[in-house]
């Protein structure tokens, strides 16, 4: 354990303590958390259960390992019962004054950090995969469980993998287990089931007995009386009169007297109140609470839910990077690796600093990634980046390189041109490809960004990308 | 020896007189020969001439069916029936009356019957299962089958029967043919007719007993049983009579039921249905028990009301009732007193009698067979097939099934067994016989 010194403000919201820099965010308004990185943790001192979860949410959905592996602790203004975030989160203080508490914890994580090693897949899944097992591996536990929970759109939120996707795409998480899984990076067994939209694959949904007909819930049921005398057969009411509260039986007029001996309720008879017919047996309809899609409970889609347990393999791969999977993307043809990428940045970073001229690093991001993976599947995703890739090169010189940084992000070199120009060039790709995307998928919105920077040869080629990429979400 | 006997036949044949056949033949001339051949024909050929006069009548009542298009509910009450509802419901959904709703009513079964009927429900191919927990006998089946039921007319048919194409039309209107008609009744063919000599014989028995037999007495107005296996009935007579009572016998009872209303009851030969009669002589035995036991039970004990004058009096119930006693209880004793008394009178030439009442039944059923052919609408086997049956029919008649109805007489009249028959459960046999139902 480092050596344990006084805490001190260096600027606002930020603390040095023993050696470690803590972010503190205490406010509403403050909800950026790029700044995380620059820390080794962050500390959320708020009362207000949203905020917390807000930036819990956002710090752990990110991209950059050094930001979604940063150790959080929560002041305990408030009792926290969400049990995803309390799975998020480290740990929790009650004051600043307590730091030193979660110093070893500090320690242990950032050096289990170091242990670490990322691979930055083109693959969406394996990203994600990657994310997981390095947070299990840094949380010394090999088990990821499914926790029941209210705010998850399928019911069950795996914290670390759901926190990654919006509500409407969080049944992805399950798809991308199941691939973890066929790899060999996790045994499972059963825990649960849950029933999904066939439409919107959500678990929010209202089950409710309707007639067979008309599909309405709004119904009466009765008993049906056998009177074993003269064998009338009807409902209850027929055997009710207004004097008293005996039954009579209609077609012989004799009394009931005695269940099992002169008569019984063999069934049951539903009448709907909207239609009137009569039926014995509901239809059972499950109505989406998210999309409003009302069908029989037949055609939900039923899936497992299965607490995942972290192989050697997995251990493994989390320490060496998890490089590959049977769905991971292989090399797109027109793109270089990333690491190539930014070593020839190098060399045109030390070519600037010899002759004069100016030379560009861009990106193209796509916003909302786990919403378009979720949605197009892995075959589809690899044709999209392919496309992407065509459409770039299709707008720029051959002596410019393209990589993907990311499955959503895709860094590219323009040099020897103007930064202005640069910039329309790219603003002319977007274009392209938002019409691009718009025709082959008719119901789904790719949202780009773009950044471009001029090369400075007085910074370096880390440097370079960190201001590129800094911005995206 | 066997020359002898012929010799001995040929010289009593050759001493016979007149006076002396009727003497010694009464029972074949007086009851046999009359009421089941020469009457019959005789009505069977007013018949005719009646149906040709009013084929157009006819005609137009099925315009009138047509044009008005009424909803007819078919229902299938049953317990264990699973088996034969895809073969049932396959022969409905090929009706060419359109206009239908499908309820079949499990009684409570215990095999795979509730699987099934869901199963068709759910594919659309009957309007609703319908399901008792327990069992609680047929007739609470069809009644509750009532409490589903939307149409202008209600079908009621057995699970195990098949049905013509146009069966459903063809039952239907005659309802358009008198108003005053409550119910009619299709026609039961045997479908297994070629399964074994006992299937055999039934087939011949129902060419003549159902098919013919009833278009006579529907003609006479006589007609007293709607058979459970293809009956239909006006809803609002049904809703009159408060449905069916308990069985055995359910569907002779609810048929007497409406003509106590004053309603027609029509036998329509037109409307085909098959059915699979049993194939054993066991198994026919306690099916003509069953339906034997109920002439005693209902006929002379729930409705002999319809012999005494009152409010509900009716000359045409009044006859049918009569003509099914005489022609049932009383020949059936009156055969006995006939043996009786050929064996106390006439006791050297039995052999002879013998042989002459055989002859004489033989050749009347042979002679039935070829005539009552040219008055039946269409059989679903070929007239052929049964010729060599036909000479069996004198003992499958005369014997078998006079034994069989003289031992349910006993048994219903003496002991009330009816009420202990399992076909119907017994928590409402107990009742339906403390109240003489």
């Amino acid at each position: 354990m480092s050596d344990l010194r006084p805490a001190r403000q260096t600027e606002e919201g930020v603390i040095e303590y023993s050696g470690f820099s803590f972010l503190i965010i205490d406010q509403a308004d403050n909800l950026n958390v790029d700044k995380v990185q620059y820390h080794n943790a962050l500390i959320i001192d708020g009362k207000d259960i949203d905020f917390i979860r807000q930036i819990v949410k956002r710090v752990r959905s990110h991209n950059s390992p050094d930001i979604y592996l940063k150790p959080i602790f929560v002041i305990k203004g408030i009792n926290i019962t969400d049990p995803v975030i309390n799975e998020l989160i480290d740990g929790s203080i009650f004051s600043l004054d307590q730091l030193e508490f979660i110093i070893p914890e500090v320690e242990r994580m950032l050096t289990r950090i170091s242990d670490l090693k990322f691979t930055h897949s083109i693959s969406f899944e394996a990203q994600m995969i990657e994310k997981v097992i390095c947070y299990l591996y840094i949380s010394q536990t090999d088990t990821l469980a499914p926790v029941p929970y209210v705010y998850s759109d399928i019911n069950f939120a795996y914290p670390i993998l759901s926190v990654n996707f919006r509500l409407s795409d969080e049944h992805t998480a399950l798809d991308i287990l199941a691939i973890a899984e066929s790899e060999g990076i996790f045994d499972s067994e059963y825990y649960d089931r849950v029933y999904l939209c066939s439409n919107c694959s959500s678990g929010h949904l209202s089950y409710r007995e309707v007639c067979p007909k008309c599909g309405s819930s709004n119904s009466q049921t009765e008993d049906i009386i056998h009177h074993f005398p003269c064998g009338y057969v009807g409902p209850l009411r027929d055997f009710t009169n207004e004097i008293d509260d005996q039954l009579d039986c209609p077609k012989c007029n004799k009394r009931l007297r005695h269940i099992g001996v002169d008569y019984d309720k063999p069934s049951v008879l539903h009448e709907c109140k909207n239609c009137s017919h009569k039926f014995q047996d509901y239809n059972v309809k499950a109505r989406c609470l998210s999309c409003q899609n009302d069908t029989g409970v037949e055609t939900l889609v039923g899936r497992e839910i299965r607490t995942f347990t972290l192989t050697k393999k997995g251990e493994l791969a989390a320490i060496n990077g998890f490089v590959t999977t049977s769905k991971d993307i292989d090399e797109i043809i027109g793109t270089i690796k990333f690491d190539t990428f930014k070593t020839m940045l190098k060399y045109e970073i030390e070519r600037l600093r010899q002759t004069e001229g100016s030379s560009n690093v861009c990106a193209i991001h796509i916003i909302n990634p786990s919403l378009v993976y979720s949605k197009i599947g892995s075959e589809v995703q690899k044709g999209l980046l392919k496309d992407l890739v065509k459409v770039i090169r299709s707008n720029i010189r051959s002596s410019d390189i393209i990589s993907f940084q990311s499955s959503s992000t895709i860094v590219l070199s323009m040099n020897e041109i103007p930064y202005k120009i640069a910039i329309r060039i790219l603003k002319e790709i977007i274009q392209i490809l938002k019409r691009l995307m718009a025709t082959a998928f008719n119901n789904m919105e790719v949202e780009f960004e773009y950044k471009v920077v001029q090369i400075d040869y007085k910074l370096s080629p880390e440097l370079h990308m960190h201001q590129l990429t800094k911005d995206f979400a | 020896m066997d020359e002898g006997i012929i010799d001995n036949y040929v010289r009593f044949l050759q001493s016979l007189t007149v006076d002396h056949f009727i003497r010694l033949f009464w029972f074949y001339i007086f009851f046999e020969f009359i009421r089941y051949f020469a009457i019959e024909w005789f009505v069977l050929n007013l018949w005719a001439i009646r149906r040709k006069l009013n084929s157009r009548k006819f005609d137009i009542a099925r315009e009138e069916l047509l044009f008005e298009n009424p909803l007819v509910s078919i229902i299938i009450p049953g317990k264990n029936e699973g088996k034969h509802l895809y073969k049932l419901i396959k022969s409905l959904n090929e009706q060419t009356y359109k206009n239908t709703e499908i309820i079949v009513v499990d009684d409570g079964s215990d095999d795979e019957t509730p699987t099934i009927g869901r199963g068709l429900e759910k594919a659309g191919l009957i309007d609703q299962f319908i399901r008792n927990d327990t069992r609680g006998g047929k007739a609470s089946a069809a009644n509750l089958a009532l409490r589903f039921t939307k149409g202008k007319f209600i079908v009621h048919l057995d699970a195990d029967c098949s049905y013509d194409r146009d069966a459903i039309e063809k039952i239907i209107i005659p309802f358009y043919f008198d108003k005053k008609i409550g119910g009619v009744g299709g026609c039961v063919n045997v479908r297994n007719y070629n399964r074994s000599l006992v299937t055999a014989l039934q087939t011949i028995e129902y060419f003549d007993t159902i098919s013919i037999g009833r278009v006579v007495t529907s003609h006479l107005g006589i007609y007293r049983i709607i058979s459970g296996a293809f009956g239909a009935f006006r809803a609002d007579v049904v809703d009159k009579v408060r449905g069916w009572d308990i069985g055995p016998g359910l569907d002779g009872d609810i048929t007497v039921k409406i003509k106590k209303l004053g309603y027609k009851i029509y036998f329509e030969q037109e409307a085909i249905c098959l059915t699979s009669v049993p194939d054993t002589f066991g198994k026919l035995t306690r099916q003509r028990l069953r339906w034997d036991k109920s002439l005693i039970r209902f006929r002379v004990r729930k409705h002999r009301d319809v012999m005494f004058p009152n409010q509900s009096f009716r000359l045409e119930n009044f006859v049918s009732f009569v003509e099914n006693i005489t022609y049932n209880l009383i020949l059936n004793v009156k055969w006995y007193v006939y043996v009786l008394d050929m064996l106390i009178n006439y006791s050297s030439v039995l052999l002879n009698i013998f042989i002459t009442n055989i002859l004489l039944y033989t050749v009347t059923n042979f002679l039935k067979f070829v005539i009552y052919s040219l008055y039946r609408m269409r059989t679903n086997a070929p007239m052929s097939f049964f010729i060599v049956y036909i000479p069996c029919m004198v003992f499958y008649f005369g014997f078998y099934l006079r034994i069989v109805r003289t031992i349910a007489y006993v048994q219903e009249l003496f002991f009330k067994l009816s009420y202990k028959d399992p076909w119907n459960p017994e928590k409402t046999s107990v009742h339906a016989k403390r109240m003489g139902l």
